[in-house]
């Protein structure tokens, strides 16, 4: 009896373990094997979409909140912006003591990396799935001009200009998907990086012209954006009427948009001179938190400390309607700051993020013309602009080659402020940084009248510029390694073929 | 079996009728080993209120009720004993010593063993150790009580853990975490849901004999809690206890100077900066510009209209200039702290049944405005022997947790212990006119100042006082666990064990951030809720045999298989735009921002064995072995098989050492084994993966993970060697162990070029080692009948040491890791103090020589190896002095070495960069042309950039901490009888009461890698409790 009774005991203990090896396997819920994705074209978009995904909205810390990051500090090592310094965020960039902060030229490497070898991962693995050629030819394609990219950041930030030597040592290159054994490999040269940037976007350029996106997706890579980023290559690399050439054809489809949309606050996809942005909405919003920066007049922008330069101010004649987004602050702790509204987040806290517009791509052409020496087709792009902003017409009348360029760079100024051009159009043009104080009239700093929230007015001094010389105390200069990004030291620390 | 009852009962009815005669014993009481007369014993007749105790020889008379009874003696210090006495009989007792923990029984794996028998390395605190602890985990209760754990509470927060190693750090990468065993198995619930109030012992086991049987999770160490249950004694014992406190820091913060001070040296710092870009200036400009700009750069005058630039030209305040507030924003993120805790148990049982049902209460507030930990919790401990040969038991214990946790450990502006090193104490806390009165509201009251004009160092727009009490950081948690067992006897010898036990836990987190002032007021608030469910269960199946063959030969067999299963999902949203305020749910909210949830399984399935044998219970050995498959490895990789080989010698058994006469124990104790570690904090570490990361309304995938097929168990290869003794009849009793602990194939996170799209892989590379020696020492210094002193100490000294890398070194940014040295080791550059002649900050460099030169650009310093995080020697002394009904018990804990980095302290380091920040009372001592040999820089607003990273704030981690100290107070036994009291006993009770440390204002008590986050300073605690029994 006690036998029997313990052996069902035993019996139905032991039942259990006789099917637990299978347990043993079990599944992820928030990822997806490798192994399951590469075998149809449908499922490669998705790693696109996520690399997308991935490079705009992922936090390193909330000042570097995705690709948007790389943008903002382009915008505040440049002329325009004067950032409330004791603000979090973008200080040592505007400093040029960026080389210090790891975390930032980890993220910025990260991204953009990271970027590449998920576009290797579909360039070389879309071919044996299966798909509809149309549909295979839409990822590849569109695969081939994110990573041109992420290159073109590389090569813009991290070496000097093509025309200073294109044989320098800028960056690592790799075309193929990683894996457990990948090493680290060496710096390539300037030359061969535009080489692969050249390549993968003509490659989009004939894989794409049949690829139509719906308007509202103009975070989705289509010709027009190939189109913009040859552009932009071509203009690096001085090649000015290829650079003119895909500007006009990149801009085509995007007519400038309405003095009313300009004072919207640049945080709408739908704008319709936008060529590429980022969208974003409730529940995708790390991009928008780059808002928190550049809106210094939402009550709800936390740091608000993208203030303009006084001197920007007076870049802009009294007609165009840019200068209405100008006003001087009058809220205390911020009085005397210059805003320059431009950005402002949308109801639900978040904005889109602007890559590429009509505007550049005519200021592009603009210059592509003017170094050129075509200076009349230079005047007219620049012009079609300004009538747009309502701003005075250029007139060439004897007006020498160097003095148009330098009205289209002032105008790219004008145009595209916060939006990322600053450093890179200073290590283009192979310039200095120009900061200077603001002085009144009397050549004393600047004073102001703001209006305090009571409503009375109130003089103060104007909140200008406080770093005007590079952190060793030598004036700014072209060409100058503040400019550059630093490679990370965990680059340093763990590629032992960096610097070979 | 029905007939048995009724002879009982006819007998116990013949008892009691015959009650009435005289019936005498008589008997002495002496002590065990010395045979020294005991004078004083109580000698009791169990279940009835009457007793005596004994004269100075020892003798004792009593007379029974009947003519036999059970006679209770204790002596305090002693065990007690009960024994049957018969009228007319002479009764002899020896009462051995309490202390005497060799003969303690411990509780170890799968089962129990008297702490002389085992092989293998085990520390084990018992109740009486933790009962006035006043802590709300029991983690935390843990440090300075044995050797070779180290315990560091990081936060103050009520409710959170400590984190715990065990002899060292012995993973890089993977978790170095114990595994938690409770009542038999693992335990993945909640620890602060177990009452500490309901815990018999915590079982430390740090060797590879006493933990391979948990082989699997062991390679860390295990803890192992093993509740109350009843006892056989045919009462009911009903214990009540009740405890109230009040709780203050440990630590007073960073002390901050007077708004005085802070006006002058502000001035000074803006006069430097004046004179440096107006070199034109005379001083007396400079310093007339400066005067002017402090009052608009800070936005407030707190010396009122009447000194409109209450500092002069010259520096020094104005004739008469007195601030006419001084708001210490500490206190006002400060609350009174009240701690309350409840407890009641019912235990009991006789051959068949025992039983332990306890409840319990606790509210446990913290220091920090708006925390604080709730707990209600329930137990009931059954086990029956439902026939001869078939036992069942039952734990289940079940708790309802709710923690209130603002931000406590973070750099963001709303961490509530924070706040008050970035507000100085001129800006007000509620609004004031400028004459200093106060601004009121409609109704007469106060308005809280949300600052709007303070400069952004100074956190404008906010006012965390007002705000944390409107807001909500709620964790609502419920546990459930239960421990359940079969255990049937198939022949005297061969057993057969069934166990099954369950953890659950809820968790409900509530996040809420109000519409009406502060952060939400201009997004009109916001409302994120997450709820998760943890549901894991283990299911042994365990045979044992035991058996003593020619009564000298002993030995005892197990054999089991075991599985475990752990599953975890979670849903999480959130929203904003409330349409009211007083609303905290998600749907009053209008704006959907974010909605999602996922899911988590791991099982391991095991075979386990284990032989113990001994010869006399003088020569012992044992082994073990254990195989273990994780689901969190491929299928090729996913066994792991460990072991252990252990064996103890008791000299004092010896012919040689029997006869010695203060020698009383000897015991040599080795051992050596395998245990593994999977924890690796992946779950899925095989696959290459790609992380869902969907994109506007469509499917996205990104790569997040390389593919590891090879990757397997990390093993620790652990030897130890100890040596138990006892002298005097174990008046003095200690163990010495000696430790190596090696671990192969370590889970690694190895480092790749991030150009290559990936951060690292993980590996089975790299090789630690943790060397160390343990002691532990306990003794009864003074032993007279009135008076007792009791003492224990331990420390423990470890090395941590990197044996084998992948590569030449791993940099983080202020640790390094590199062969020869430890798993902390910190990578600074080194300050070179403040530049005489100019005030600047100083730091090492390299010259092109290769000779260390100062710098004052901080990117040309170069970083440093400096010493590690880890302490030499930590450990604990505990001290209890007992007289009469009196019992004072002190702990102090202590970590002797190790640095710490303290980056809290850095925000009211500015040089006078951070306007309107708060200035620590150091910053006085800045350079000035006066004062040129100081370890601060000079003033000026420009950041000089002197509190980066770097030596300067690298300070020594030595510290000592009174951790408990109580007095205590019973009734005694006669009187507490009369009130029909089995026992009363009063406390008075202090936690964390003094702290010995270098430096002012940061609690030593950081994390285990030295580093500081804005932390939850401990708390101290004060209160008086109350204990019954009857």
């Amino acid at each position: 009896m006690k036998i029997k009774q313990i052996t069902y005991i035993i019996g139905i203990s032991a039942l259990p373990f006789l099917g637990c090896k299978k347990e043993l396997t079990t599944t992820p819920t928030t990822s997806v094997p490798e192994s399951l994705i590469y075998g149809t074209a449908d499922n490669i978009e998705t790693v696109l979409n996520g690399t997308w995904s991935y490079m705009n909205d992922t936090y390193f810390t909330y000042a570097n909140p995705g690709y948007s990051s790389i943008l903002r500090t382009s915008d505040v090592m440049g002329d325009d912006i004067a950032i409330i310094t004791n603000k979090y965020g973008y200080r040592d960039a505007y400093e040029y003591t960026l080389a210090n902060n790891q975390t930032r030229l980890g993220a910025f490497w990260t991204i953009l990396y990271r970027v590449i070898n998920n576009t290797n991962n579909i360039i070389s693995k879309i071919d044996a799935s299966t798909g509809t050629a149309e549909k295979k030819a839409q990822i590849k394609g569109q695969a081939y001009a994110l990573r041109a990219n992420s290159y073109l950041n590389l090569v813009t930030y991290y070496q000097f200009n093509y025309q200073v030597n294109p044989q320098a040592k800028a960056v690592p290159v790799y075309t193929e998907p990683t894996g457990p054994t990948t090493e680290g490999k060496s710096k390539s040269t300037v030359e061969q990086v535009y080489q692969l940037i050249i390549s993968d976007l003509t490659e989009a350029e004939k894989l794409l012209p049949v690829y139509q996106r719906p308007g509202t997706t103009k975070y989705k890579i289509n010709i027009d954006v190939v189109n913009g980023l040859l552009a932009r290559t071509y203009l690096n690399m001085g090649k000015w009427d290829l650079a003119a050439q895909h500007a006009l054809e990149a801009k085509k489809n995007y007519p400038y948009m309405s003095e009313a949309d300009y004072s919207n606050g640049f945080n709408d996809l739908k704008n319709s001179e936008w060529i590429w942005g980022h969208g974003q909405q409730p529940d995708q919003s790390t991009a928008s938190y780059s808002f928190h920066f550049l809106d210094t007049s939402s009550p709800s922008a936390y740091y608000y400390s993208f203030m303009a330069d006084p001197n920007f101010q007076k870049l802009f004649d009294s007609h165009d309607i840019r200068t209405k987004l100008f006003l001087w602050d009058g809220l205390p702790s911020r009085e005397g700051y210059l805003r320059y509204q431009k950005f402002k987040f949308r109801a639900d806290q978040t904005g889109d993020i602007v890559f590429m517009r009509a505007s550049e791509m005519t200021l592009i052409a603009a210059e592509g013309y003017a170094r050129n020496s075509d200076l009349p087709k230079a005047v007219e792009q620049l012009n079609s602009l300004r009538a747009a902003r309502k701003a005075d017409p250029f007139t060439l009348g004897s007006q020498t080659k160097d003095q148009v360029i330098a009205e289209i760079l002032i105008e790219r100024r004008k145009e595209l402020w916060g939006e990322g051009f600053a450093l890179s159009d200073i290590l283009r043009t192979q310039t200095a940084v120009v900061r200077n104080p603001a002085l009144g009239t009397d050549g004393k700093p600047l004073q102001v009248t703001v209006i305090t929230p009571d409503g009375s007015s109130k003089v103060v001094s104007a909140k200008q510029h406080t770093t005007l010389k590079f952190p060793d105390g030598s004036a700014f200069k072209p060409n100058s390694s503040y400019y550059l990004f630093s490679v990370p030291q965990t680059e340093l620390n763990n590629n032992p073929n960096i610097n070979k | 079996m029905k007939t048995k009852l009724t002879i009982l009962c006819f007998l116990f009815f013949f008892q009691f009728v015959n009650a009435q005669q005289d019936y005498k014993v008589t008997g002495r009481v002496v002590e065990k080993g010395t045979n020294l007369p005991l004078p004083g014993v109580n000698v009791l007749i169990k279940g009835s209120k009457a007793g005596t105790s004994t004269d100075q020889s020892g003798n004792f008379s009593i007379t029974l009720n009947k003519e036999q009874e059970v006679l209770s003696f204790s002596f305090l210090g002693f065990t007690s004993q009960e024994v049957v006495a018969k009228a007319g009989s002479t009764v002899n007792i020896i009462l051995g010593d309490v202390t005497n923990s060799l003969d303690e029984v411990v509780v170890v794996a799968y089962g129990t063993s008297k702490k002389r028998d085992i092989t293998g390395a085990v520390s084990q605190i018992n109740a009486d150790q933790l009962q006035n602890r006043q802590v709300s985990n029991i983690t935390k209760a843990l440090q300075g009580l044995a050797p070779g754990i180290q315990a560091v509470s990081s936060s103050g927060q009520p409710g959170t853990s400590a984190t715990l190693r065990i002899r060292g750090v012995g993973s890089i990468n993977a978790s170095a975490a114990p595994l938690y065993v409770v009542d038999g198995n693992p335990f993945s619930g909640d620890l602060s849901s177990i009452n500490s109030s309901d815990i018999e012992s915590v079982s430390i086991l740090k060797d590879a004999a006493s933990s391979a049987l948990y082989g699997s999770r062991g390679a860390n160490g295990v803890i192992i809690i093993t509740t109350k249950a009843g006892k056989r004694n045919d009462q009911t014992e009903i214990t009540a206890n009740f405890s109230q406190g009040v709780s203050k820091r440990a630590v007073k913060d960073y002390e901050q100077v007077t708004t005085d001070e802070y006006f002058q040296n502000y001035w000074l710092a803006v006069k430097n900066k004046q004179k440096a870009s107006n070199p034109t200036y005379t001083d007396l400009q400079a310093g007339q510009a400066a005067s002017e700009q402090i009052i608009t750069d800070l936005g407030i005058n707190p010396y009122g209209s009447k000194y409109p630039l209450p500092v002069g030209p010259d520096g020094k305040l104005v004739a008469g200039a007195t601030p006419l507030w001084d708001d210490n924003w500490g206190d006002a993120m400060e609350q009174t702290a009240i701690r309350t805790q409840a407890d009641l148990s019912f235990s009991g049982g006789n051959e068949k049944s025992q039983y332990f049902i306890s409840g319990g209460y606790l509210n446990d507030k913290g220091i920090a405005l708006g925390s604080g930990y709730k707990r209600y919790s329930a137990r009931v401990n059954l086990t029956t022997k439902a026939k001869k040969w078939l036992t069942a038991g039952l734990n289940i214990s079940a708790a309802n947790t709710l923690q209130d946790y603002p931000i406590s450990e973070d750099s963001n502006t709303g961490n509530v212990v924070n706040y008050s090193r970035l507000v100085p104490s001129f800006y007000p806390v509620y609004e004031r006119n400028p004459d200093g009165s106060y601004k009121t509201d409609a109704n007469g009251n106060r308005v809280y100042d949300f600052g709007a004009y303070r400069p952004s160092s100074a956190i404008p727009r906010s006012n965390l006082a007002a705000t944390v009490d409107l807001d909500k950081s709620e964790i609502l948690k419920d546990n459930v666990s239960a421990r359940t067992f079969l255990e049937a006897t198939i022949i005297p010898e061969l057993k057969f064990k069934t166990t099954y036990s369950a953890d659950f836990a809820n968790v409900n987190n509530h996040n809420y951030t109000n519409p009406v002032l502060g952060d939400g007021a201009e997004t009109k608030g916001s409302v994120s809720k997450s709820n998760s469910r943890t549901y894991s269960w283990t299911w042994n199946n365990i045979l044992t045999y035991e058996k003593t063959f020619n009564e000298d030969h002993h030995l005892n067999l197990l054999a089991g298989q075991e599985i475990y299963k752990y599953n975890y999902r979670i849903i999480s949203g959130s929203r904003e735009r409330f349409v009211l305020p007083g609303l905290y749910e998600p749907d009053a909210a209008s704006q959907l921002n974010d909605f999602g949830g996922s899911a988590l399984d791991y099982t391991l399935l095991s075979f386990l064995g284990r032989a113990e044998y001994d010869y006399k219970k003088k020569y012992l050995l044992s082994a073990s072995l254990r195989t273990d498959g994780s689901s969190r490895f491929a299928p090729a990789t996913r066994w792991g098989t460990f072991w252990s080989l252990g064996a103890s010698w008791k000299l004092s058994e010896e012919d040689f050492l029997k006869d010695n006469s203060w020698l009383s124990t000897l015991t040599l104790r080795t051992s050596y084994g395998a245990q593994g570690n999977d924890n690796i904090g992946t779950y899925y570490a095989y696959e290459g993966l790609y992380t869902i990361q969907n994109n506007l309304g469509e499917n996205g995938l990104v790569t997040s993970r390389l593919p590891t097929p090879d990757l397997k168990w990390e093993t620790n290869l652990n030897f130890n060697l100890g040596l138990d003794f006892g002298i005097l009849n174990d008046r003095i009793s200690g163990t010495v162990e000696y430790f190596d602990r090696r671990s192969r194939d370590l889970l690694f996170s190895r480092p790749k070029a991030p150009s290559t799209g990936f951060g690292s892989i993980d590996a089975n590379i790299g090789a630690l080692k943790n060397t160390g020696i343990e002691v532990q020492i306990n003794a009864t210094p003074i032993r007279t009948a009135d008076f007792r002193w009791n003492i224990s100490l331990n420390a423990t000294h470890y090395k941590n040491e990197i044996t084998a890398l992948p590569q030449e070194d791993i940099k983080t940014t202020t640790k390094i890791m590199r062969k020869g040295g430890s798993v902390y080791d910190f990578f600074l550059k080194e300050w070179a103090g403040v530049d005489p002649e100019t005030g600047n900050p100083l730091w090492y460099k390299q010259d092109a020589n290769g000779n260390k030169v100062t710098t004052n650009i901080y990117a040309d310093a170069i970083q440093y190896v400096q010493d590690s995080a880890l302490p030499d020697l930590t450990g604990g002394i505990s001290n209890t002095f007992s007289y009469k009904e009196f019992e004072l018990s002190a702990l102090f804990a202590y970590s002797i070495g190790g640095k710490i980095l303290d980056n809290d302290y850095l925000s009211l380091m500015h040089n006078g960069s951070s306007t309107g920040r708060t200035w620590s009372k150091e910053i006085l001592n800045h350079w000035t042309p006066e004062n040129k040999y100081t370890n601060v820089p000079r003033l000026t607003t420009d950041n000089l950039g002197w509190t980066q990273a770097s030596t300067r704030f690298l300070y020594s981690a030595t510290y000592a901490r009174l951790k408990n100290l109580t007095l205590g107070y019973s009734l005694p036994k006669t009187l507490a009888s009369k009130w029909g009291l089995n026992n009363l006993k009063l406390t008075l009770t202090g936690e964390n009461l003094f702290t010995f440390y270098g430096h002012d204002g940061m609690d030593p008590e950081q994390t285990v890698d030295g580093t500081t986050y804005y932390r939850y300073p401990a708390m101290r605690t004060f209160s008086a409790g109350l204990s019954l029994t009857f």
